[in-house]
């Protein structure tokens, strides 16, 4: 392999996902909260989309939130480096941001709109030679994670 | 929030159309030219009297493609302005046509769209964007998303969705225009090829090519220009909005898409219209679901009950409410910068009477909405 591919892949978007550690599949989900109003958004802003106001702190995200609906993707989107078929989720965080994300370790039977999900994190090959990133994904809350609630 | 100032009449004197569909041996400014043709022949007036074009697309084909397309028509001077807001930069092309006559700004106007749709998912961010690498930059994909969740809210099945393109398909087979016109069954849009689920192909509309034009003028200089009255279609509401915020960033719910509602309220104060008042309409199915969500975000049936309405058959040409009667986005096809004016063209075909086949009967108030990336809506309001 190159001697580049060797290094720590870096975060899709370091706006949106930190990775906590180096060769970890360990990060967090980033957002900004309005001292003003209260809502928080997911990714960087630097103006509050609700008021407007510039009073905004970074924010870490709940790892974990329930599938608002998910759709299996046959026909993917230029650029798309992952499997096909693939399913995409639109998962609703208890902060109350939507973040739409692979759902990966579960079978199609067993999506189902309300499921309670955990933030998973893959590496990332981006095209036959490009740099190697690390994505966010969601997983089942119920699956690799015992602690976490109902079976 | 929105002020409205009553300003001039403003009707559309001319339409024109281009036939939707793949047209390798044309290039963008030739099919946009040859829409605004019709709609300059439409109404009789010389290319010279226009003093203002507005023109819309979405993909890169070079700069400045509406200089270029008017210019082959003879250098006139006029301020030519390229619209982009996504699918709706055609109906955006309009409603700036449109101000700018309301407003007194000029007698007369040229709305146009055109676009040469690549085949293959639409995105929306450029490419090499994280959104790739994540998956959720598929506009069918978000189609599917709002597919589902309208399903669990409102227990309507997927044969009721398939029956939005049965009835497309069925407007589209009378429309010489259209993109795709052979006709379908329930079972084969089910049984087509799935895109994204439980989105299947023939329930998503074809990227296609294709141009459209609309000439408006005040109703009060419509002699001065010699312009016929009689198949005059007044503007009587044109609104256009962007998003605003509702607290969750992604949304794929299952009503109220894009925020349509405010662009429609607005639409039904500036007429003094209601949703009762409309006798067909015209709305942005990109998707089948896209039509069943938006002709209730218009206000035309209660929340959750489209689906129903349509397997009643009360949205075919035939029923109390006929919605894309030209085959819509999923049939009559989508050229971006152009449909949004291709819905006004049907609108104004229809209320002048002149729909042959798919004539509905007694049309005096049509609408239009058409949406775009950045939660844009455009509603139209038309009446006889």
């Amino acid at each position: 392999m190159p001697e580049s591919s060797r290094n720590s892949p870096k975060s899709v978007d370091p706006g949106r996902l930190r990775l906590d550690g180096d060769q970890t599949l360990a990060g967090t989900l980033l957002g900004m909260r309005c001292l003003d109003c209260g809502i928080s958004v997911f990714g960087q802003a630097v103006f509050c989309q609700a008021c407007s106001s510039a009073r905004l702190e970074p924010v870490d995200l709940s790892p974990a939130g329930t599938l608002f609906s998910y759709t299996i993707v046959r026909v993917p989107p230029e650029g798309w480096p992952g499997p096909v078929p693939y399913v995409l989720g639109e998962v609703e965080l208890p902060e109350g941001p939507h973040v739409l994300a692979e759902v990966i370790e579960v079978t199609h039977e067993a999506l189902k709109v309300g499921m309670p999900v955990r933030l998973a994190l893959q590496e990332v090959q981006s095209g036959e030679s490009g740099p190697a990133f690390m994505v966010y994904k969601w997983a089942p809350a119920t699956k690799s994670a015992p602690g976490n609630g109902e079976v | 929030m929105a002020q409205f100032k009553p300003g001039r009449e403003v009707v559309v004197v001319g339409v024109g159309l281009h036939p939707f569909g793949r047209f390798r041996s044309k290039d963008l400014a030739t099919l946009a030219r040859e829409a605004v043709v019709e709609a300059l022949k439409d109404c009789g007036i010389g290319w010279r009297e226009i003093p203002v074009a507005y023109f819309g697309h979405v993909y890169y084909h070079g700069m400045s493609v509406g200089e270029t397309a008017l210019a082959s028509l003879g250098l006139t001077g006029i301020p030519i302005i390229n619209v982009e807001n996504a699918c709706s930069s055609g109906s955006t092309a309009f409603w700036q046509a449109y101000w700018g006559i309301t407003t007194g700004m000029y007698d007369v106007a040229l709305a146009f769209g055109a676009e040469k749709v690549p085949g293959g998912p639409v995105t929306v961010t450029a490419a090499g964007s994280p959104d790739r690498y994540i998956g959720g930059d598929h506009m069918m994909a978000g189609y599917a998303l709002r597919m589902r969740r309208y399903m669990e809210e409102t227990g309507a099945p997927a044969s009721a969705l398939a029956q939005v393109t049965v009835k497309a398909r069925q407007n589209a087979a009378l429309n010489p225009y259209a993109h795709r016109k052979d006709t379908f069954t329930v079972e084969d849009v089910l049984n087509s090829r799935p895109i994204a689920d439980p989105l299947t192909l023939y329930q998503c509309c074809p990227t296609s090519e294709g141009s459209a034009a609309a000439v408006l003028c005040a109703r009060e200089e419509l002699g001065r220009y010699g312009l016929d009255d009689s198949r005059a279609i007044r503007v009587v509401a044109a609104s256009l909005t962007s998003g605003n915020y509702n607290g969750r960033g992604s949304d794929h719910s299952a009503f109220s898409p894009y925020r349509t509602e405010p662009a429609a309220i607005q639409a039904y104060e500036m007429s003094g219209l209601g949703p009762e008042d409309v006798d067909l309409v015209q709305v942005h199915d990109a998707a089948t679901i896209g039509e069943l969500q938006q002709v209730e975000a218009l206000q035309l049936f209660p929340k959750g009950e489209a689906w129903r309405a349509t397997v009643e058959g009360r949205t075919a040409l035939s029923g109390d409410l006929p919605v894309n009667t030209d085959g819509g986005l999923l049939a009559m096809g989508h050229p971006f910068g152009a449909s949004g004016i291709r819905m006004v063209h049907e609108t104004v075909t229809q209320l002048r009477g002149e729909a042959g086949p798919r004539q509905v009967s007694n049309a005096r108030v049509g609408l239009a909405q058409c949406s775009g990336a950045g939660d844009v809506t455009t509603v139209q309001i038309f009446a006889r």
